[in-house]
């Protein structure tokens, strides 16, 4: 379960941050949601490791290896003599290979950040549309109902303008 | 700097006028939209005439075999080039004042290859088995001859036309999030699928920065084979006057020439069009002006180690190509060393000509007329005289030529048209980062100065 | 590619010595191998379609001036630049030395054509039309080719293969001179000959040792089948 609350300047959302953590929350539990990015520590800090490299590493290194198994292959089920080439020509198969390996490389990419993010998420989630408009929002996950009344405390002892959860509306 | 000091900074307001461009259509668009989509029409109808009556509707003969098609996928190819290259080089280099250029470089860089890649199809002799050249395995057994250039092409165009389509969507997935609580209606349920749920958490902010460093450095070297995969489409054969050496980087710079001009174009009419002048600044346009400079000196550094070369070797097929080509088009020549050197190499070296909305128009249009000439005087003159003087001929394009790349050229306005009026043509939160969350003041001494957090 | 020991190598040698200009072997070529008719004002807008052309070159000065005559046809070169070009494999080598293009592969890239330094491959800008009565003059050995594709000289193929297939009903290789194309058969001086360069005794071969034999381009590397004998020999002796 998720609330989050809604702040109209940095300095509101951050002196929330500090009193959620005052009241016990690991701050891991806390995350900032903002229309734009704020440099790492204004709000929290995010600690997981991130994995996307490997992922357009993989990418490039299998496209690489299909690139290469289509030039090099196709051209070999089926050899025919073109001038005096050979049917494994070496310059070609590497430029199809180093397409394939670049085009490989930017879907890994896109798929790797869209599974690191959670991307596209179905669940609903706690937002407020006026976020967009520049408000920050600080969501902490909570356990029970005790927590959660802390959470609400902090939050709006710290400037809340509102407090949103991720619960359908009743 | 997006907006004026004593002005109360508004997140929304921002916002609003960014999103200026998506507002209701008025007439005037959907009479533009019609007057394009007619040229479109017409292109169309002289395409179905080609195919339905041959090549011989269009110039070519022999020895000239390709013409105003190549030219244009030339012209098209290098036109993207920019776009995403430039976006990718900028954000690499944490130029700040790339923010307000990102979104319209990068959709430049889409549609531009999209029909760039159009026109190898339409110069097919015979378009309706393209698919020919596509690798599937057919029941003939028979695969596609990667020995060919023109494979290289299409895995290179094909690799563009998805990196560079990923590279804009990824640029406005916070954008559409933004567009997304803003709109109402079929347009909120369109841009709540496409945004897949993005809140801007801590988190996804800062995956968002990594994968977007990580494609800016993949698309780059993509950027680099495709122009040099083109101009190998060129330099691979034994055509005097095609087959060289320095092909490939004068090929790229020649696109970045062009790509960055066409962005400058293209930024002087948005600006105009959806009232963007707080965002897009004479800042700007001077500093993309200075690259302008920088890359019209290299390709003027080419285009002269090409011809000199030639001039001082002296082989008599090489050199009869370059000495018909300066007889019989020495008008264009002309016009093509006036506007890609003279004209913006003398006069860009002035920063009240750079901050100059008007001839930076003038300048950078010309600079892709004489790119279009380049493209043109690289193609034809060679075919024309090539190694049998018995075969020599010349080539004129013909009505139907000039009505496909008329259509080419509204196509790309219509889409782009279409492109800013249902998607965020500006990149919202890169420019609101810099203001928002990356702005500050700090005293020294007596003044107070404002101070930019220096992105890691 | 390795020069493996087989049977044939199909070549020519043209004799530039005997050619006589008077375009019996482009007439010849048109009718065997369906060449299509060209309007006039096609022709003038370089939409001709002759496999075989004679080009005529003038030299000197009137009055003392002479037309040196070059028979120009596909040159099957060893080492095609039209061949590896083409993306879908219509123009490929096989292994008689001829260069051979499939026309209902071919996609009308035309990229054959512009990397051809001898300017031989024809394209097909149009749809062929022979008003009557000439369909019936229609070779039906070969293909009537569609708009959008190229074309271009075959040596004959549909007679190496009657020559081939009569040969091996009768177990034995092809007799040297059994097999002639059109061109060659024509020629009333005796111009072209044509036959197996890799058999060393063939007219062919034997034509091709001469010291005037070159051949054209040879600085480009393409290793033409084609072999021209140098003209002009009679003005240098007197």
């Amino acid at each position: 379960m998720e609330l989050l609350g809604v702040f109209a300047s940095v300095e509101q959302a951050a002196a929330a941050v500090d009193r959620l953590v005052q009241a016990g929350y690991d701050q891991a539990t806390i995350t900032s949601v903002t229309s734009v990015p704020y440099p790492p520590g204004v709000f929290v800090h995010t600690q997981r490791r991130s994995w996307l490299h490997w992922v357009t590493a993989g990418g490039a290194l299998l496209g690489a290896g299909a690139g290469f198994a289509l030039a090099a292959g196709t051209a070999w089920l089926y050899p025919v003599q073109t001038g005096d080439k050979p049917i494994v020509a070496l310059f070609p198969t590497g430029i199809i290979a180093y397409e394939f390996m670049m085009l490989c490389a930017l879907l890994g990419t896109m798929i790797g950040m869209f599974l690191e993010m959670g991307l596209p998420e179905f669940k609903r989630r706690a937002y407020d549309p006026e976020i967009a408009n520049g408000l920050i929002g600080i969501a902490v996950t909570f356990a029970d109902e005790t927590q959660r009344h802390d959470a609400e405390q902090a939050l709006y002892s710290a400037g809340a303008l509102r407090i949103r959860t991720d619960e359908a509306p009743a | 700097m997006s907006m004026p000091a004593d002005q109360h900074y508004d997140a929304a307001t921002a916002n609003a006028a960014m999103l200026s461009s998506t507002r209701p259509a008025t007439w005037r668009w959907y009479l533009l939209a019609l007057l394009l989509g007619a040229v479109v029409a017409c292109g169309l109808y002289a395409f179905s005439y080609q195919v339905m009556t041959g090549m011989v509707v269009t110039g070519k003969n022999r020895p000239v075999m390709w013409g105003f098609y190549i030219t244009n996928f030339v012209f098209w190819v290098g036109l993207s080039h920019s776009g995403t290259m430039v976006s990718a080089i900028l954000r690499l280099s944490q130029a700040n004042w790339r923010r307000p250029i990102l979104r319209g470089a990068e959709a430049m860089t889409v549609f531009s290859i999209m029909i760039g890649g159009l026109f190898p199809l339409i110069h097919l002799g015979r378009n309706w088995t393209f698919y020919y050249m596509i690798p599937y395995p057919s029941q003939y057994g028979l695969w596609p001859n990667f020995r060919s250039p023109l494979l290289w092409d299409m895995m290179a165009i094909t690799t563009y036309i998805i990196g560079s389509s990923l590279f804009l969507y990824l640029g406005l997935l916070p954008d559409l999030a933004v567009a997304r609580d803003r709109a109402g209606g079929w347009r909120r349920l369109f841009l709540s699928v496409l945004a897949m749920g993005w809140r801007g958490t801590a988190q996804q902010w800062q995956t968002f920065g990594r994968a977007s460093t990580l494609m800016a450095c993949l698309i780059i070297p993509v950027a680099v084979s495709v122009h040099s995969i083109v101009a190998w489409d060129f330099a691979v054969t034994l055509v005097p006057g095609w087959h060289s050496t320095i092909f490939p980087p004068y090929f790229v710079i020649g696109a970045i020439t062009s790509g960055v001009a066409a962005v400058i174009t293209l930024m002087i009419i948005i600006r105009k069009a959806f009232h963007l002048e707080a965002f897009l600044q004479p800042l700007h346009f001077d500093n993309l002006a200075k690259l302008l400079l920088v890359v019209t000196m290299l390709w003027s550094y080419f285009y002269f180690a090409e011809v000199f070369t030639t001039w001082y070797g002296h082989q008599p097929i090489e050199w009869e190509v370059f000495r018909f080509m300066s007889d019989k088009y020495r008008l264009l020549l002309l016009i093509m060393l006036f506007g890609n050197t003279v004209v913006p190499i003398s006069c860009l070296l002035w920063r009240r000509v750079r901050r100059s909305i008007p001839a930076l128009l003038v300048i950078t249009l010309l600079i892709n007329v004489a790119m279009f000439i380049e493209r043109f005087l690289i193609i034809v003159p060679s075919l024309s005289h090539k190694n049998m003087p018995f075969m020599w001929g010349s080539y004129t394009p013909s009505l139907v030529e000039s009505t496909v790349m008329a259509a080419a050229f509204s196509g790309f306005a219509l889409l782009y048209m279409l492109f800013a009026k249902f998607f965020p043509i500006v990149a919202i939160t890169d420019v609101r980062e810099e203001t928002e969350a990356l702005r500050g003041t700090a005293v020294r001494g007596r003044a107070r100065l404002t101070t930019l957090v220096d992105e890691e | 590619m390795s020069r493996q020991a087989r049977f044939y190598q199909w070549g020519m040698v043209i004799d530039l010595d005997r050619c006589t200009g008077c375009g019996a072997c482009v007439v010849a070529c048109q009718a065997e191998n369906n060449v299509a008719l060209v309007e006039k004002q096609r022709f003038a807008e370089g939409r001709d379609m002759h496999w075989l052309r004679i080009e005529r070159y003038w030299e000197g000065e009137f009055p003392h001036v002479r037309a040196r005559f070059l028979p120009m046809l596909c040159q099957h070169c060893g080492d095609a630049p039209c061949e590896p070009v083409c993306p879908v494999y219509a123009s490929y080598h096989n292994d008689e030395g001829l260069n051979g293009q499939v026309y209902n592969r071919c996609v009308g890239t035309r990229y054959c054509g512009n990397n051809c330094p001898y300017a031989v491959r024809v394209f097909n800008f149009l749809n062929p039309d022979w008003p009557q009565p000439l369909p019936d003059q229609l070779n039906p050995d070969v293909t009537v080719r569609s708009r959008g594709v190229m074309e271009k000289c075959t040596f004959c193929i549909q007679r190496i293969r009657r020559g081939k297939e009569t040969a091996k009903s009768e177990k034995r290789l092809v007799r040297d001179g059994e097999i002639q194309p059109a061109c060659a058969q024509t020629c009333p001086p005796g111009a072209i000959v044509f036959g197996n360069l890799a058999d060393p005794d063939s007219h062919v071969s034997r034509l091709a040792r001469s010291p005037r034999r070159f051949r054209l381009f040879e600085d480009l590397g393409t290793d033409p089948s084609v072999i021209y004998l140098k003209g002009g020999g009679h003005e240098h002796a007197g």
